[in-house]
């Protein structure tokens, strides 16, 4: 029997800027070409979420009305069940204000800090005087050395990563890592997380956000592999993926750090 | 308002005008309107109450289609003397400097209608002055990079414009929820346009589509073939003002869903104004798609030609919309040219939420990525396409692009070209400027 993952997309109808659902695509198809059934389950606003029944999240990022809302359905229909997933090492993947909203308390459009879903230990604050605009741009960064590391593991036969993420971001708010909490990856060009250090996105057991969002998979198809990687291990500890081509994806993440690595 | 007044401040913008000519600053059209507007703001109400009809068109797409579209049709009324802003000038000091520029000596503007397109948040500000007969509204799309909700301020701020011209007819989308509730509890006579039901999955508007109002008036389009050269035909039926209209055969020489609506805007007004139906579809038939729009290019070397179809691709919903024409032309081929300059977008993500996919059914015979995300392209492609066409070509570019395509071409082929703006424009130039309009 080929292997199979259940991926659950969070609230697509309502945290869907940014070209978010290319993650989607991208997870849907490798899977497709590695051979692992994938289905793919929406879980909107007023259903209830069930642990043991995903094996890897992803959430986008949306208005600033769609994600209060989000809040307030989260925390009553869906936190218990997701929080014990992710505590026993399910993959999370959050984008741009997917990223923010995971954490303890993200940013409006107004100012205003508000209330988040607290599934990772970081808040995300109005810009004080170190930023004066929004963080918008390409952003370049190095992936942390021992998330790089386990990254290599994941494939059958060894093979060259890129040990670089390439993506686009556009925020205002200035998100901090609290304990527990590890940088995803280190900034060569752009913002990241916050202006003050310089290190974007990050992971806490298998949660994992980020501020690029959009084409994050597409362009890094290392990081898609590893959270599928992540997932099958949880079913089978020894798993591993087989090293798709991808020549047209590196051909435009190496593009993308030679145009876009000086600030 | 003293009418005396208006000379001197006319021949001043006049002067100004052919001063920054001479001085070699570009056409000059912004700095008089600005200066004017800014010194004499009642002069834009002088200027455009000489007008008897005056025509308002807003939305987030379509305003120069559906303007262009109405100005052709109006202009078969052999009496019609039509004013229209140029395309873009649709702020109020350019729309002041358009009025400015074609007013006589004397501060006289010798027209019969005026069809301006007002960019969305200008419309508030300017609604009293204009006194429009008319607003028509194409839609109010979302902008996928939309994080603070601003399309919630652009309903509010055409519903506002709306609200100061109780008299005013009102000629709205009818399938985008958005642009059909804008004159739910404000007292203007409402005209929806639409599309028939089976068209609606190709629409890219957000909620319940078909939300206008049961036993309301308007016009649908059916039977609706964009044919292989991209003109499109349909049927229009509907009520306005109690007259039953049936035209079973409409065309546009433009391509696609988009142009129905903006052809069946330009019809309701014109049935709104008093015209009659045959005259009003043979004036759609005599509109030429502006640039990017449709428009062909041809490139000839020795007695080899190749045309290109330009489609400008500006959004997701553009995108995926261009996409679905393509589906039913034979061994397509096709040029896909992304830049990601300012005036594209420096953010690609938008190509994730177009709808490549819709290629999928499609009898591709060779497609070509180019620009400065020409890689970017490709990967959206690969994932998109089941069964791709072979390996595809990625030159970033647009001139060798521009070569492979004419070497790969047959003579007498039409490939197609979707670029976004600045790729647009380079392409355009590089063509040269054979242009033929078919
Ligand atoms: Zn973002």
């Amino acid at each position: 029997m080929p292997p199979s993952l259940t991926i659950t997309h969070l609230y697509p109808d309502h945290l869907n800027l940014y070209g978010d659902t290319g993650n989607l695509i991208v997870l849907r198809r490798r899977c497709q070409w590695m051979g692992i059934d994938c289905i793919v389950k929406v879980l909107s606003m007023g259903e209830v979420a069930q642990a043991g029944q995903s094996d890897l999240y992803f959430m986008g990022g949306g208005q600033d009305t769609d994600q209060v809302a989000v809040v307030a359905d989260f925390h009553q229909l869906k936190y218990d069940a997701i929080r014990a997933d992710t505590e026993a090492g399910v993959p999370f993947l959050g984008v741009c204000g997917g990223y923010q909203l995971m954490g303890h308390t993200f940013l409006m459009g107004n100012g205003e800090e508000t209330r988040g879903l607290g599934i990772i230990n970081v808040s995300t604050r109005a810009p004080g005087t170190e930023v004066k605009q929004r963080c918008i741009g390409n952003l370049i960064a190095e992936i942390n050395p021992t998330t790089y590391a386990d990254m290599q593991t994941m494939y059958a036969t060894p093979r060259e990563i890129p040990r670089t993420l390439v993506g686009f971001e556009n925020h205002s708010g200035q998100t901090y890592l609290g304990e527990g909490v590890e940088p995803l990856a280190k900034t060569i060009a752009g913002f990241g997380n916050n202006a003050a250090a310089a290190y974007e996105g990050a992971r806490y057991k298998n949660v994992f956000g980020s501020y690029m969002h959009g084409s994050l998979l597409p362009k890094n198809p290392h990081f898609a592999d590893y959270l599928i990687g992540l997932a099958l291990r949880r079913q089978q500890p020894d798993a591993t993926l087989p090293a798709l081509a991808d020549t047209e994806e590196l051909a435009a993440h190496s593009y993308a750090v030679q145009r876009y690595s000086q600030k | 308002m003293n009418q005396l007044l208006l000379i001197p401040i006319v021949a001043f913008a006049k002067l100004l005008t052919l001063a920054l000519r001479m001085s070699g600053r570009g056409s000059g059209t912004a700095l008089p309107g600005y200066l004017v507007g800014r010194y004499f703001p009642f002069v834009l109400e002088a200027l455009v109450s000489q007008v008897p009809i005056v025509v308002a068109i807003t939305g987030t797409n379509g305003k120069t289609t559906s303007q262009t579209m109405l100005s052709a049709v109006l202009d078969q009324m052999p009496e019609a003397r039509v004013l229209r802003n140029k395309a873009g000038a649709n702020l109020s000091q350019g729309i002041l400097s358009e009025l400015l520029k074609q007013s006589n000596a004397l501060g006289r503007l010798d027209f019969t209608h005026a069809v301006l397109e007002i960019e969305e948040a200008t419309l508030p500000r300017i609604a009293t002055l204009l006194k429009p007969t008319i607003i028509a509204v194409t839609n109010l799309y979302r902008d996928q990079l939309d994080a603070y909700g601003e399309i919630d301020r652009t309903e509010k701020l055409i519903r506002d414009g709306i609200a100061q011209c109780p008299s005013a007819a009102v000629v709205v989308n009818g399938d985008d929820p958005r642009t059909s509730r804008l004159t739910q509890g404000l007292g203007n006579a409402t005209y929806y346009v639409s599309l028939a039901p089976e068209y609606a999955r190709y629409l890219p508007y957000e909620g319940q589509v078909n939300s206008r109002i049961p036993g309301s008036e308007g016009l649908e389009a059916t039977n609706i073939c964009i044919n292989p050269d991209l003109t499109t035909d349909f049927s229009v039926q509907g009520l306005i003002r109690g007259e039953t209209v049936h035209l079973p055969q409409a065309k546009t020489l433009s391509p696609g869903f988009f142009h129905v609506y903006n052809g069946l805007t330009a019809i309701a007004i014109a049935y709104l104004l008093g015209m009659d139906g045959a005259t009003a579809i043979a004036g759609l038939q005599t509109f030429k798609p502006a640039f990017g729009r449709g428009e062909i290019l041809t490139r000839r070397q020795g007695d080899r030609l190749v045309n290109y179809r330009l489609l400008l691709v500006k959004n997701p919903a553009s995108f995926s919309l261009s996409l679905e024409l393509l589906r039913n032309i034979p061994a397509l081929k096709l040029i896909l040219a992304i830049n990601d300059n300012t005036a594209d977008s420096k953010d690609v993500s938008w190509l994730w939420d177009s709808e490549l996919e819709r290629l999928n059914p499609a009898d591709i015979d060779w497609i070509i990525c180019t620009g400065i995300r020409a890689k970017d392209m490709a990967v959206r492609l690969k994932y998109a396409l089941d069964a791709p066409p072979g390996p595809i070509p990625t030159v970033e570019s647009i001139r060798q692009a521009i070569d492979l395509s004419f070497e790969k071409a047959s003579p007498g082929d039409t490939v197609f070209v979707l670029p976004t703006y600045t790729a647009m424009l380079e392409f355009r130039k590089l063509m040269g400027k054979t242009l033929d309009i078919v």
